[in-house]
């Protein structure tokens, strides 16, 4: 479409100063000719490579962009190519889900002794982007084939009225239950449901606070890790099947003693959200008690991903139109880490300004940059309990971000987060046999 | 006599206003259950019923999320700075509630105080405000506390009231909502009833002096253990006006900018030597509320607040201004000495 005779593709090449680095050194010394439209930036290990730099290099003109290490056995550092190969695994979903165009993204292993294969790698792409032409598309509202608006995804309307089912049943063994464990004094504080929304009970004779219903909407758990609640003492939490998973990541990655935590969870018949329809743990697993009983029937596992399948049936620049309409309302609050159970960190990297990482503006940049950014550093730490959803103002779709990593851990690595407390955690471990079919 | 239009008559000239280029932002239904106050393509966009009010607030025509203040370059041993084009085109804010019409003069007082803030005058000379009364209100709205109501007429321009039947009252209240609608409008005999909006949620002095009285007391971290620490308060909030200022670019250029910061922020007190004079969510929740209904009033003689309830209502975890006031109401003074 756009081969005009002076179109050069920019590429950015990031690659490990070990290897492919070398590698192209060799090429010069050897005399090999290839297009000069590679800019070489060079990092100690393809493992230390930030998925931001990907983005960025497109964000300042990029047309593709070329990424490459050391091959599998060969790493400097014995394994930082295996943990960067889970990790592109994962992203290039991401990416997919997005709407950036993955034929832009290019991942080889090449050698120090492998003049040649950079050679014909580089030439192979110069020519490729030439047949793409330029990279138009990033961020762009109005793309080919961008979608009638708004997309038919969101599956759970606002529950504003009761659910079916939904008599008040357990509320009576609940308080029952806090009343016994703050009397003999095993527990300092109950985290639970109050009428507007999470209650901290302290004493007894305050459990009548607690409810039982179907806007028991919060994953209660994002509150153990904060300080003025550590502060009450051992606390009991109310949690529900999916709000348990939560406790499963957060003790894998050290971040909670499951003993000094109480459990109690609620067997849940489902709370009218888009979650709930494709939910598989309405009774809490691992909790010390767990009150109630249902009975729903787990949905398919292929039904969870369903509402990817209209997104993912757009072309590519379809995908990052509608996500560059979404972003365009979000204003940047940080509501959806704010109420995430993971979103753990002590000083998030976007609030990190010394130098800037993530541009803070609510602009397309800004907007697609932290939104990037909150998944992926999700991916396979995510249990989906939608709460980033629940709580955006603006009505962004963000579980659709963190559905599509958990389609791709599920599918490449058999692994959901927060269902088996003995399972490692993916991001951080690798395997020998992760499989590489697009790393050339 | 009054004046009224037909909801009929009332698209074609919003569909007239967007042929002539004028920005016009009304309620827009932007997702099933997500109804927010956007630019309008076309007058089928136009939500103007259905809904108790939009999950935003119309601040960000007059005060963008982010917006530019000017560019620069480094050239050798010198900057060279290059001025932004600034607002001209015309708005239209059509459909607005009285709840947000009358944030408008309430942030004139900030936005012309020490300092007269150029780009926010500006778009407020551009914009005209054509309100819709309420007819509904639910658990989060309480106008009436503030000293507003359903058909407040503070800082709107013009003012349509639901008749039924497809029509509209008609109030043009300033020269620019004339401007706009004379003419358009049918001579009638008709005048709309005003629903009376919520009862009154609290006393608004009561909570001044609460504030005034109680800064370290311990309702605050009794009272605010809940928050999380997000801005969506205080960005979906019609008087919340907090902005910080940003560069943006790369080492030769790049873009000074204003982004909209909320206290409830961990970094919005923070000083460079790491002290933080705000160090917990009880202090910065505190602060909103003094802001609200202790310092603006104390400096500008007007409450920082219309009640029009989106800080609860967009709130994950269900407090907001109503949350916390509410909880003042219930605790006796003894309880939170």
């Amino acid at each position: 479409m756009s081969e005009s005779p002076e179109f050069e593709p920019k590429i950015v090449a990031f690659v490990c100063n070990w290897c492919t680095y070398m590698g192209a050194d060799l090429a010069g010394t050897t005399r090999l000719d290839y297009p000069p439209n590679v800019r070489i930036i060079r990092l100690p290990c393809t493992g230390r490579i930030d998925f931001n730099l990907i983005i960025k290099a497109f964000e300042i003109g990029a047309d593709s962009v070329l990424v490459s290490g050391c091959h599998p056995g060969d790493c400097h550092y014995t394994s930082g190519n295996y943990h960067a190969r889970r990790r592109w695994i994962l992203f290039r979903e991401l990416l997919q889900t997005l709407g950036f165009d993955l034929e832009r993204i290019g991942f080889t292993w090449i050698s120090a002794a492998e003049g040649h294969k950079w050679q014909q790698t580089v030439k192979e792409i110069t020519e490729k982007t030439r047949k793409l032409g330029p990279y138009k598309d990033l961020y762009q509202i109005s793309g080919s084939g961008a979608p009638p608006l708004p997309l038919p995804i969101w599956g759970g309307e606002s529950n504003t009225v009761p659910l079916p089912g939904w008599g008040g049943e357990g509320v009576g063994a609940l308080r029952e239950t806090c009343r016994r464990l703050l009397a003999e004094g095993s527990v300092k504080v109950v985290i639970g449901y109050g009428r507007r929304g999470p209650v901290f009970v302290t004493r007894p004779e305050d459990v009548e606070q607690l409810v039982w219903d179907n806007h028991c909407l919060a994953n209660l758990t994002v509150y153990l890790k904060r300080k003025e609640i550590r502060a009450l003492g051992r606390p009991a939490i109310v949690v529900k099947g999916c709000d348990e998973r939560a406790l499963v990541v957060l003790e894998k990655e050290s971040q909670i003693d499951r003993k000094e935590v109480h459990v109690i969870g609620m067997a849940c018949r489902g709370m009218g959200e888009a979650k709930c329809e494709t939910c598989d743990v309405h009774v809490p697993r691992f909790a010390d008690e767990v009150i109630g009983d249902a009975d729903k029937h787990p949905a398919e596992a292929g039904e969870r991903w369903k509402s990817l399948e209209v997104l993912l049936a757009l072309p590519p620049a379809g995908r990052m139109a509608y996500w560059a309409r979404e972003f365009e309302r979000c204003v940047k609050c940080y509501a959806c880490r704010q109420v995430c159970p993971m979103c753990y960190c002590e000083r998030c990297l976007v609030e990190k300004n010394r130098p800037t990482e993530i541009e803070p503006s609510a602009t397309a940049k800004g907007n697609f940059a932290w939104h990037i950014l909150r998944a992926f550093h999700l991916a396979s730490r995510c249990v989906g309990c939608d709460e980033c959803t629940r709580a955006c103002p603006a009505g962004i779709d963000l579980r659709l971000l963190n559905l599509s990593l958990a389609k791709a851990a599920e599918e490449h690595f058999a692994y959901r987060a927060g269902m088996d407390p003995k399972a490692e955690p993916l991001i951080g471990a690798y395997s020998l046999q992760d499989k590489e079919n697009f790393i050339r | 006599v009054s004046a009224t239009i037909s909801q009929q008559a009332l698209r074609e000239l919003v569909t007239e206003w967007i042929r002539q280029g004028k920005c016009v932002a009304g309620p827009r239904q932007v997702k099933p259950g997500c109804v927010l106050y956007a630019p309008l393509e076309s007058s089928a966009q136009l939500a103007l019923a259905g809904f108790i009010r939009p999950a935003n607030s119309v601040k960000e025509f007059i005060f963008p999320k982010h917006e530019e203040l000017y560019r620069y370059r480094i050239t050798g041993n010198g900057i060279e700075l290059t001025e932004v084009q600034q607002p001209a085109g015309e708005q239209v804010l059509i459909a607005a509630r009285p709840c947000d019409a009358a944030s408008m003069p309430i942030l004139d007082h900030v936005f012309n105080w020490d300092y007269k803030d150029e780009l926010y005058n500006l778009r407020r000379q551009l914009t005209t405000v054509i309100t819709l009364t309420c007819t509904a209100h639910d658990d989060a709205c309480f106008c009436t506390s503030v000293g507003l109501g359903p058909a407040a007429e503070r800082g709107s321009d013009a003012m349509l009231l639901e008749l039924g039947d497809g029509e509209y009252e008609v109030r043009c209240l300033t020269e620019k909502g004339k401007a706009l609608l004379e003419g358009k409008l049918r001579a009638s005999e008709r005048v709309a009833s005003v629903s009376a909006g919520p009862g009154k949620r609290f006393d608004a002095e009561q909570v001044r002096a609460f504030v005034k009285e109680h800064f370290d007391s311990p309702f605050w971290p009794a009272q605010t253990l809940a928050c999380l620490g997000c801005g969506a308060c205080a960005y979906t909030c019609p008087t919340c006006h907090c902005f910080d200022i940003v560069d943006e670019g790369n080492i030769e250029s790049g873009v000074r900018a204003r982004d909209w910061d909320s206290c409830q922020f961990s970094m919005f007190t923070l000083h460079a030597s790491g002290h933080n004079p705000r160090p917990n969510q009880p202090s910065r929740q505190r602060q909103r509320i003094d802001h609200k209904f202790h310092v603006y009033p104390e400096k500008f003689g007007e409450i920082l607040c219309t009640g029009c309830g989106n800080c609860t209502r967009n709130c994950p975890v269900g407090m907001g201004v109503l949350g916390v006031v509410a909880a003042l109401g219930s605790s006796t003074p003894e309880s939170v000495k």
